[in-house]
Parts: C-alpha cells; sequence; structure tokens
C-alpha cells in the first residue's frame, strides 16, 4: 500500500501536464471544426480531392467530416497516439526508474517481494490511465457537446471510443511494464518500447495506404479500435477484443515472473 | 548461532567474474569485516545475500533461513546502507525516512528523532539539497530506524567527516551492544581495524583469509625497521617468513611471522644503530596477503 501510494504521488505532476496537453488538443482541434463547419460539404469534397496518402496520415478514410463527431473522429487518433504513448513510457519507466535512478537498491531491500512491488505499481499506473481516460472522455464529451448544433447526443458514441482507448491503453501499459522487467539495461525500457509503439503506428498507417497489407491488420494494435468502425459502422470487432485482452494479460503476467526471475541491475 | 553463512557463493556475470565460491560465516553478535580493494566482490557478495542479484551457484542463509528463498521475510530485520546513496528526488528528509519507517511494522518516529540528532542530520531539508556527507547520514538513519538484528554497511564511511565517522561508529557500537549483528564492508583498513572482531579478505572475487582481529594484528605479525652502521642489503634478511621488506641505504624494514629467535639472531649478525619491532597496521598485513598471491 505504502508503494502504491508512494506511486500515486509521484505520478501525480506528470499527469497534470498529460490531462493539459490532452485538453490543448481536444480544444484546439474542435476549434478549427467550428472554422470549417460553416463551409458545409466542401471539406468533404476537399479531403476527397487529396491523395490518398494524405487522407491516411490525416486519418481520415470515410468518416464525413462534416459532422462533428465525424470531424472528432479523426482527432481520436491523435488522442489514442498520445494516451498509449503515455501509457507505454509510464509502463516502462515506473520498472526501469528504480533502477535508473539506483533506488532499487533502498526499495527492495526493504521487507516487500518483488511482486509486490510489481504489483503496487501496475495498480498505480492503473489509476493514472485511468484518470487520463475520465479526463479524455470528459474534456472530449464537453467540446463536442459545444459545436453539436444537433439534437443528437453523441455521449454513447464517445464512450465507446474510449472504451476503445482504455483497452490501447492497458495494452502498451503492460508492453512497458513487460518490457522494463525483462531487459538487461533498464534505462533503454522507456526508448525501445516507444519504438515498439511508433513501428506499430507506421504500420497501421502503410496498411491504411496500401490494402494488400490488410493481412498485417492484427500485428497493429491501432487498427484495432478505429473511429470509423466504431462510431461509423460495425462497432467493436470481437477477435481483437479478444487478442488484446490475450496479450494484457499475458504480458502482465510475464512482467511479474521477469522481473522476479532477472538479477536488478545496479 | 550463525547470522549469515554463505556457502560456495558463486556468482558469474556472463563470463566475467564476479564471486566465486565464497564462504564465509557470521556469528550473531559479531562486527565483521569484508575487506578487499574496490572491484574485489565485495558488494557483489552483499547484493547477492540481498537477493538484489541471484547466485549463479551456491547458497548462502541468514538468521537459518536462506537468503533468496526466504528474502521479503528475512529482510524485516535487516538494515542495509549501500555504497552510494540515491533517493527520490523531490523528497523531504522526513518523507524518505517515513517512507523507509513504513516497511516495518512498528513505530520508529522516536529512533528517527533520536538518530537524526546523534547525527546532526536536519529533517526539513530536500535530499536534493543534501551534501553527499548529508545523504549519507539519510542512509545511516534509513539502515538503523527500525533496530535491524543484522545491520550491513557496504563502504559506509565515504564522505563523511572524521568527526562524523566517529559518532558513526559510536552508533554502531551501541548496536551491537544492543545485540545486533554487523557486517561491514571496506577497503579502507584502518576503519576496520577500529570496529571489528573479525575479518575476511577478500581478493578478485575469492575469500583469501578470514581471521580474527586479534590475530592478524597481535599474534603472528611484527614489524621489523632497523638502522645498520654499514650498508645493508636484502641478502642479509633471507629468512621464511620474512615479507614486504624495504631497503633504503642502512635502513630495513620488513614484516616478519615465525620463529623469533630465528630472526633475532640473524639481526645480531649485523652492526645495529637502532631498532624497532612494532605490531604492523593491517594495510600492512593486509598488502602482504595480496603479494603472496602474486
Amino acid at each position: 500500500m505504502n508503494v502504491f501510494m508512494r506511486e500515486l504521488k509521484a505520478l501525480r505532476k506528470s499527469l497534470v501536464i498529460w490531462c493539459l496537453g490532452i485538453f490543448a488538443m481536444v480544444a484546439g482541434g474542435m476549434s478549427k471544426y467550428g472554422a470549417t463547419e460553416n463551409s458545409g460539404q466542401s471539406i468533404n469534397e476537399l479531403m476527397a480531392s487529396m491523395p490518398k496518402a494524405m487522407q491516411a496520415i490525416m486519418g481520415t478514410g470515410s468518416l464525413d467530416l462534416t459532422t462533428v463527431s465525424g470531424y472528432y473522429g479523426i482527432l481520436f487518433l491523435y488522442l489514442i497516439v498520445m494516451t498509449t504513448i503515455h501509457a507505454v513510457m509510464l509502463g516502462a519507466n515506473i520498472i526501469s526508474k528504480e533502477e535508473r535512478d539506483k533506488t532499487a537498491e533502498f526499495l527492495l531491500v526493504k521487507p516487500i517481494s518483488r511482486k509486490q512491488v510489481i504489483l503496487s505499481k501496475w495498480m498505480a499506473s492503473l489509476v493514472a490511465i485511468i484518470v487520463l481516460n475520465s479526463v479524455t472522455f470528459l474534456i472530449s464529451h464537453f467540446m463536442v457537446d459545444y459545436y453539436n448544433k444537433t439534437d443528437e447526443s453523441y455521449l454513447i458514441e464517445i464512450a465507446k471510443l474510449m472504451g476503445g482507448m482504455f483497452i490501447l491503453q492497458l495494452l502498451f501499459l503492460s508492453l512497458g511494464t513487460s518490457i522494463a522487467a525483462s531487459i538487461e539495461y533498464p534505462k533503454r525500457a522507456a526508448s525501445i518500447s516507444t519504438a515498439v509503439l511508433l513501428i506499430t503506428f507506421f504500420l497501421s498507417m502503410a496498411i491504411d495506404l496500401n490494402e494488400n497489407l490488410e493481412i498485417l491488420t492484427v500485428f497493429t494494435p491501432f487498427k484495432y479500435y478505429e473511429a470509423k468502425d466504431i462510431i461509423g459502422g460495425t462497432g467493436y470487432d470481437v477477435l481483437y477484443i479478444t487478442v488484446s485482452v490475450l496479450l494484457v494479460v499475458a504480458m502482465t503476467i510475464y512482467t511479474f515472473i521477469a522481473y522476479e526471475k532477472r538479477d536488478l541491475h545496479i | 548461532m550463525n547470522v549469515i553463512e554463505s556457502n560456495q557463493l558463486t556468482k558469474m556475470y556472463g563470463k566475467a567474474r564476479g564471486i566465486s565460491n565464497v564462504s564465509f560465516s557470521v556469528k550473531e553478535g559479531e562486527i565483521f569485516g569484508f575487506i578487499g580493494p574496490n572491484g574485489a566482490g565485495k558488494s557483489t557478495t552483499i547484493r547477492t545475500l540481498l537477493a538484489l542479484i541471484y547466485p549463479t551457484s551456491g547458497s548462502a542463509t541468514i538468521f537459518g533461513k536462506d537468503c533468496i528463498k526466504y528474502a521479503p521475510e528475512i529482510k524485516k530485520e535487516i538494515g542495509y546502507l549501500p555504497s552510494e546513496v540515491f533517493y527520490y528526488d523531490n523528497m523531504k528528509v522526513n518523507d524518505l525516512l517515513k517512507y523507509s519507517a513504513s516497511f516495518y511494522k512498528k513505530d520508529c518516529t522516536k529512533r528517527i528523532r533520536e538518530l537524526a540528532e546523534a547525527l546532526n542530520l536536519d529533517l526539513s531539508k530536500k535530499i536534493d539539497d543534501l551534501s553527499l556527507g548529508n545523504k549519507k547520514k539519510v542512509g545511516i538513519v534509513q539502515g538503523l530506524l527500525h533496530e535491524p538484528k543484522l545491520i550491513i554497511l557496504d563502504e559506509p564511511t565515504s564522505g563523511l567527516d572524521p568527526l562524523m565517522q566517529q559518532k558513526f561508529f559510536e552508533l554502531l557500537r551501541e548496536e551491537n551492544k544492543k545485540g545486533a549483528t554487523i557486517l561491514f564492508s571496506s577497503h579502507i583498513l584502518g576503519e576496520v581495524q577500529k570496529l571489528c572482531d573479525r575479518v575476511a579478505i577478500i581478493k578478485e572475487g575469492e575469500i583469501v583469509k578470514v581471521e580474527t582481529m586479534s590475530a592478524l594484528t597481535e599474534n603472528s605479525y611484527k614489524k621489523f625497521r632497523l638502522e645498520a652502521v654499514h650498508h645493508v642489503t636484502t641478502e642479509d634478511f633471507q629468512l621464511d617468513g620474512v615479507t614486504d621488506m624495504k631497503v633504503k641505504e642502512k635502513t630495513v624494514s620488513f614484516i616478519y611471522k615465525g620463529n623469533m629467535n630465528a630472526i633475532i639472531s640473524k639481526i645480531a649478525e649485523i652492526p645495529l644503530k637502532n631498532l624497532w619491532v612494532e605490531e604492523p597496521t593491517l594495510e600492512e598485513i593486509f598488502m602482504h596477503y595480496y603479494e603472496k598471491e602474486e
């Protein structure tokens, strides 16, 4: 419990900064919608006339940019990138910092098992990603509502998107912890984890650009919960939910086992 | 009863040597010195005992329990001061000590205050702002605040001024009197000499010798220094048991272990101006152990 509280305290400041970042992203992004809204259909035509590569990079795809939810759908891609980077770095750092800052010789000589250490850190990280997710949800809801001129409420749609985002956060959190718990040089944990994230992200873009790569979709979590599917059409895909949950469970268990077995790098 | 019992403890880092076949035991209530130069394997041994790293082969017990398997349980009664102290940034001394105390199921507030007072440590300062010596003091308080039965110190005096060192040694003696066992690692032999009952000498990952302090310093070794009338050479003192010989024109010094009559009769052959027979410092004995191995 004491380690859990200590970690929460340590996370406080960075969490506030991340929340501010999310706010800036959503507020800034949605204010652009306010500006384009008046131009009516033309924004869709403009997007459609762009090369496919540009569309993929903008993340538009089949989203209708004249609607507030469609516009938010584009923003959602960037929100996912932000929150997953947060999660993967959080996971990598919360484990590796004890060795990086050489505090392992303090914490790990206390009457506490390594499993308990990981559990406390994992729980603290879970709280952090839930907070970031909830804050994103609230900000998104209010900003979308502010620009929403119709009677339709988008609360459910946004909640669904946040559900997908939460699973992705969990996925990258456990990726970060499993890398930090197993590699020989903990200092590199954050950079390796972020590299993995970027590779999967670019893979998801490559798939958007080239339909032949569709078969690789399962390798990039960024394709698991796309706004165009969740709010536009088919909803959650059971296959991807199953894959993500299995990955989260497997990587979390691996984190505990790997950290228990290896020498601490002091 | 043995508080620590190390049995053929070996740690390899890949193919590189950490420690090999380290065996020694520390009795209850003893102050046990662990000496060797930097890189000899002192920290590796201690970190293995504390289950921060795992042995490649061999085993060790603390309080009769396997030090890896029962690590969390054993650590309730261990206080540890690492050679370099690093703490969480942005924490005040008091917060850190309270955090440290929160791992032990007892109230340590009073003890923290006592120790801080004895060491002249300001509890309200931020750890980041402390000097190396003051950080070390935080480490000392942190290691002693739960009144552990076994205190493990890895080069504890670096950064402390001589006056503080003295205070620190007093604290350790007090703890020892109350029944605490102490494992004290150092490369400075003078301080080990001041404090310890027995010492293990470690070199290149192996224990060279375990001996009581008194046996090391009193019983066997004598330091001879003499000034002759004429020039002398090393050949004049060729005798079993003579080591560390230094000849400079008419003066000679060496360390001798063996039959006193033999060396005295040898010296008697040489016309002397002056003669000193002294207890060697541990440094000199230590060098002697090292040279013998080479």
